[in-house]
């Protein structure tokens, strides 16, 4: 067999500086072409006027976003928006760490919660949604219905009478299907705790208090901060729960930025001024994203 | 060990009852909507447990819509979106873990970052790109935006899978002539088997769940996923609540068994390659 000329040292050395690049093509490609260019896209549309069928008219600077923020239904959706993050996160990492140490006694049952508190996390959210619309419905929904039989209410309430209840139940659904993500986060880092800590502070005669501010918090604070910062990230880009139960109505007083520009884009037809909605909602995620990052670095420092 | 106070017992289990009614609730609402009547459904005098339980609503569902079709583009979207997630993931995940290399650190933030882009946020460039690609009302381009979607979180799960394998033994399988690609196959991957069958079965999940993207670019009824077909349940003036629990039902209850094998998994790996990350 002739044997095949070998190429250049220096051809095989940079072929070898760009072996990672080239394990990293397939992945980098993929999303490259699936997010990175809808991102160049919506901030293009954001500063252009758009046609009915979408097209690019041509430059309009900061008309989009003038528009968008002239309506006070954006304002209203701006105010929605942060109430809907903060209720949902907080609530939920608060209900999720307190069920994480539950979940981390011993007790028989233990797995069959364990277990239960999984559905909410596997089920689609869409799916959710509609069960808790119905569950909600006044005329025959099934909250109502047991109330009845139950004695506690003599009469069907309408529990959206108002787009506060609306908005309220909303929130409801969206802690319902956010605790199990952060139980399990918590319950991660909650079981790689020694428990000769506890011992030790027990020696010491640590109360439930002590234990649980000098042991417990500062060694699960890693798994709470990914939830946590994940969790605001996706709470806040949350379409199906308020899509589903109310549209953004009545009046658009129950929608969120996801919903409001959802609406602008597909019903109103109004493309340029939902990509300077999407604008304004990457700001506001990658202000949050430096204060994370400012604090971390704080933390450290102070560590040192 | 610690031992409990009966009082801390009692509301331990007060606590843990409250919690798991809460959770079936839904579920026990949706199992028994789904076997009622129609005339139960709207009747005056309502019951919590339907009077007369009509299980042929189960079999029904499947005619009264294409609802096997909507299944079936679920099974393809969600196998090819986990399978195109994979096969792009893993070498990236695997340089990302084992090799050096310049803007390493650019590539992992970038990895990281792109969770802050939710599909949602992006849907006008995304249905302008898939009208041009002539994507749009395709399931291949389903496939390939939940495949990229899902990058994130597989390369994250795959990378720190590979982080607590010793390269050893890869190492030592290139001294006896493996290529590089050879160990990968041969070594690292039957070892971190566990992993990736999390991973796997996570992008299944998530890709299986999603609505947003499918609602926005599907237009062809039987193009459509089942979270998006279950709509037709759901009409402006007439909504069939049976049926669309059941088909609900089935769209749900493989997903939680699937969850619940990776459970164990899933959660270490999420932490974990965020830490270490």
């Amino acid at each position: 067999m002739a044997k095949q000329p070998k190429p250049p040292v220096t051809i095989r050395r940079r072929l070898r500086g760009a072996e990672p690049y080239l394990w990293m093509l397939p992945s980098m490609l993929l999303m490259a072409v699936m997010i990175l260019i809808p991102i160049f896209t919506v901030f293009r549309y954001s500063v252009s006027e758009i046609s009915r069928s979408g097209r690019i008219k041509g430059f309009n600077g900061l008309e989009n976003f003038k528009d968008v923020v002239s309506s006070p239904n954006f304002w209203h959706t701006l105010t929605n928006t942060l109430v809907w993050t903060v209720v949902v996160v907080g609530f939920s990492t608060v209900i999720g760490f307190v069920l994480a140490l539950v979940l981390n006694q011993k007790f028989p049952g233990r797995k069959l919660i364990r277990a239960l508190v999984i559905f909410p996390w596997a089920t689609s959210l869409i799916i959710q949604a509609v069960i808790w619309k119905y569950i909600i419905n006044a005329d025959y929904g099934s909250l109502n219905v047991i109330l009845t039989k139950l004695g506690l209410i003599d009469h069907f309430i309408n529990w959206t009478s108002t787009a506060e209840a609306f908005f309220a139940w909303e929130c409801w659904v969206g802690i319902f299907v956010t605790v199990p993500f952060v139980t399990f986060c918590v319950l991660s880092g909650l079981q790689s705790i020694d428990s000769s800590y506890y011992e030790a502070a027990e020696i010491d005669g640590a109360t439930f208090w002590n234990k649980m501010f000098k042991v417990t918090l500062p060694l699960v604070r890693p798994s709470l901060t990914v939830s946590t910062v994940l969790n605001i990230i996706y709470v806040f880009n949350s379409f199906p729960i308020i899509w589903t139960i109310s549209k953004g109505d009545p009046a658009d007083k129950t929608h969120t930025l996801v919903t409001y520009l959802y609406k602008l884009s597909f019903t109103n037809n109004r493309a340029g001024q939902a990509a300077a909605v999407s604008v304004i909602g990457f700001v506001i995620l990658a202000i949050c994203a430096s204060i994370y990052m400012i604090m971390s670095l704080r933390g450290e420092e102070a560590d040192q | 060990m610690r031992k409990r106070k009966p009082w801390q017992t009692t509301l331990l289990y007060l606590f843990v009852f409250v919690v798991a009614i809460v959770i079936i609730y839904p579920y026990f609402v949706m199992f028994t909507t789904a076997a009622k009547t129609d005339a139960e459904m709207y009747s005056a005098n309502m019951t919590i447990l339907p009077l007369e339980w009509q299980w042929s609503n189960f079999i029904n569902a499947w005619k009264a819509a294409p609802v096997f079709r909507y299944f079936l583009n679920s099974l393809l979207v969600a196998g090819g979106a986990t399978l195109v997630a994979i096969i792009c993931g893993i070498p990236a995940a695997y340089a990302m873990a084992r090799m050096r290399f310049k803007g390493k650190g650019f590539f992992l933030g970038a990895v990281i970052m792109s969770q802050m882009f939710s599909p949602v946020v992006l849907l006008v460039g995304i249905y302008r790109l898939m009208t041009d690609m002539h994507l749009a009302n395709s399931l291949v381009g389903l496939i390939l935006l939940n495949a990229a979607f899902n990058q994130a979180f597989a390369i994250w799960l795959l990378r720190g899978t590979f982080l607590t394998i010793s390269s050893e033994m890869e190492q030592a399988a290139k001294i006896d002539g493996c290529g590089t690609i050879q160990a990968l196959i041969r070594v690292l991957l039957p070892v971190s088997a566990p992993g990736i069958v999390t991973a796997l079965i996570f992008v299944f999940i998530n890709a299986w769940n999603e609505y947003t993207i499918a609602l926005t670019l599907i237009s062809d009824d039987i193009m459509k996923p089942i979270t998006v077909g279950i709509n037709v349940f759901y009409g402006y003036n007439f909504i069939q609540w049976q049926y669309l629990f059941a088909t609900s039902l089935f769209a749900t209850i493989p997903v939680i068994i699937l969850f619940l094998c990776i459970e164990k998994h899933l959660v270490a790996g999420l932490t974990s390659g965020g830490v270490k990350g």
